[in-house]
């Protein structure tokens, strides 16, 4: 069992574009399950020509928030002193909480001399599950708008994913290298990194490698929009070495695809090829190195 | 008392130029005569310093968490830190010493206050940088920047607004821009706080759509008011962003068409010399 994650630092790349593509094509020939990583902003079921439509939704709850009882609480402040976040302060002798920035942690409930802090559960995603996308399924999750613990809700879906039987794992990540990323890659066994060849997506192409490369994490690189500005493509292409994995070119078609919801590998067009040629580079790389 | 206006530009999707329309609004703003500051918040990815032609040299202040350090003589492996860490972050094998994962931790400090024989201390961590940058006599670029593998950016974003803000007041701007990372996560949360303004930028996709209703939810809940800017206005369909603008009585503020021009300064780090809004 590989698990395969496609992960960039900038967004709009091309991860989702990418990773719909990978599930449709290796699924001819094997098991495999789909995961959508961005639990923020999720967009793999729409790549994957699926509307809002769900075989299974979950409520979930990743995260816990304090509650105070105030009869109990002596208001000798502890709380507010042990909250690394900045998240409690203390009004007029009472505790008050900024719901959006505590972390959960539970260090207040803890350091609470009076037992006066119990920490509760926070409804804070949707699990959403459809179960044969054309042969495979795919675990998605909202979080709600608001809510914190991105990288916790990661760990959930991935955990789900795993009650299906597959020999490969596609994994949509997240822009950026944050908790949900780490949360992603500390799960993962090769990486597929894209980029476009601007200096923004090759400073954030570089940012997460340092990422991948903590975990130690064999990786592939894919230029998209390549002909957008060829000389920097190659750059970047010589930068990848023999990591490079191949390059897909700008077509804006792919949004007229993506409107009428048909993913890019059941059209016609030669971004399918490309990434055909892609995906056999990619599967020679997984041989050697997974 | 300087009276600084705070804007924020986030968007939900990546890729939908947030920190273009950052710097295309700033160069509005200074065209008219304003000063302004613009704080790149977009730690784990800031590239508005790349936009501007700039590099990130010498940081102005350094953004540190604290994490937990164990001392092997104090420690009886008595397994408490492990048992009540709700970030997972440290792990004990059977009759082994504690183990912290720096990756996994918030730093929340609970280990070394519970620990029942000071066996933990603590250690400080550079987890950002903040750099400033002058671009022009009324134009400073505050940006932050993770440092390293680091699970929880919130800090860094709040540090660098608060120094952009110190900034902005000291220098007598008018404006302070915040220019957010993707997503609606912690680090977009806290740039968001306490805005005047949103601009919430999308395309005219079905993705920027879906992604448009989650960014505008949010900045409901934090109580911030929005509007809308559509970039690349020309190259998709923009019924289902004009359905969602009325229906979340949100205006659309401004419309921008694609433009090779813009495309070729934003590559070259060239994009404080485009004026495109009016």
């Amino acid at each position: 069992m590989t698990k395969i994650a496609v992960v960039s630092g900038k967004g709009g790349v091309g991860k989702s574009m990418l990773s719909s593509s990978l599930c449709l094509y290796l699924s001819q020939n094997q098991k495999i399950a789909a995961v959508d990583g961005d639990v923020d902003a999720p967009n793999l079921h729409l790549w994957l020509g699926l509307g809002e439509s769900w075989d299974e939704e979950k409520e979930i709850s990743v995260f816990e928030k304090p509650v105070f009882d105030l009869e109990k609480c002596t208001g000798c402040g502890k709380c507010a002193q042990i909250c690394a976040f900045g998240a409690l302060e203390m009004k007029k002798g009472k505790p008050s909480l900024n719901k959006f920035i505590c972390e959960g942690c539970g260090a207040c409930e803890e350091i609470c001399p009076v037992g006066a802090i119990k920490m509760k559960p926070v409804e804070g995603a949707k699990i959403r599950i459809k179960k044969d996308v054309g042969g495979f399924p795919l675990v998605s999750a909202q979080l709600y708008p608001g809510q914190t613990g991105s990288g916790k809700v990661v760990d959930e879906i991935l955990n789900r994913a795993e009650h299906f039987s597959y020999q490969t794992m596609v994994i949509d990540a997240p822009a950026g290298t944050g908790c949900p990323v780490i949360a992603v890659l500390k799960e993962t066994d090769f990486v597929v990194l894209v980029t476009e060849p601007t200096p923004s997506g090759f400073a954030d192409l570089k940012r997460a490698l340092g990422v991948v490369d903590h975990f130690g994490l064999p990786f592939g690189i894919v230029i998209n929009k390549w002909d957008l500005n060829p000389a920097y493509a190659k750059k970047v292409a010589h930068f990848a070495g023999h990591n490079f994995l191949g390059k897909i070119s700008y077509n804006q078609k792919i949004f007229s695809a993506l409107a009428n919801l048909e993913p890019v590998m059941t059209t016609d067009l030669p971004t399918k090829q490309e990434m055909k040629k892609i995906f056999l580079r990619l599967l020679d790389r997984l041989k050697q190195d997974c | 008392m300087v009276d600084v206006k705070t804007v924020a530009i986030t968007g939900g999707k990546g890729g939908v130029g947030k920190s273009t329309v950052a710097i295309l609004l700033a160069n509005k703003l200074r065209k008219e005569g304003k000063k302004v500051v613009l704080a790149d918040c977009d730690v784990e990815c800031p590239n508005d310093y790349l936009l501007l032609g700039q590099e990130l040299n010498k940081s102005a202040k350094k953004v540190t968490a604290q994490f937990p350090k164990l001392i092997k003589e104090k420690c009886q492996k008595c397994g408490l830190c492990v048992e009540k860490c709700r970030s997972r972050a440290i792990f004990q094998a059977p009759g082994q010493y504690p183990i912290f994962l720096e990756e996994l931790c918030s730093g929340c400090g609970l280990c070394w206050h519970l620990c029942p024989y000071q066996a933990i201390s603590i250690k400080k961590k550079t987890i950002g940088e903040i750099f400033k940058n002058k671009i022009t006599d009324n134009f400073y670029l505050v940006t932050g920047q993770s440092v390293g593998v680091v699970e929880e950016s919130g800090p860094i974003v709040s540090q660098t607004k608060k120094l952009a803000q110190e900034l902005a007041e000291k220098m007598e701007a008018d404006y302070l821009l915040i220019d957010t990372a993707v997503g609606l996560h912690c680090g977009v949360i806290r740039a968001l706080m306490g805005v005047d303004l949103a601009f919430a930028v999308t395309e005219p996709t079905p993705l920027g759509a879906h992604d448009l209703r989650l960014i505008l939810k949010l900045l409901s809940i934090l109580g911030v008011r929005a509007k809308i800017i559509l970039n690349q206005a020309d190259l998709g369909a923009k019924e289902p962003i004009v359905k969602i603008a009325q229906e979340k009585k949100t205006p659309i503020e401004y419309q921008l068409p694609y433009s090779k021009e813009l495309a070729k300064a934003y590559s070259q780090g060239k994009l404080a010399k485009i004026n495109i809004f009016s």
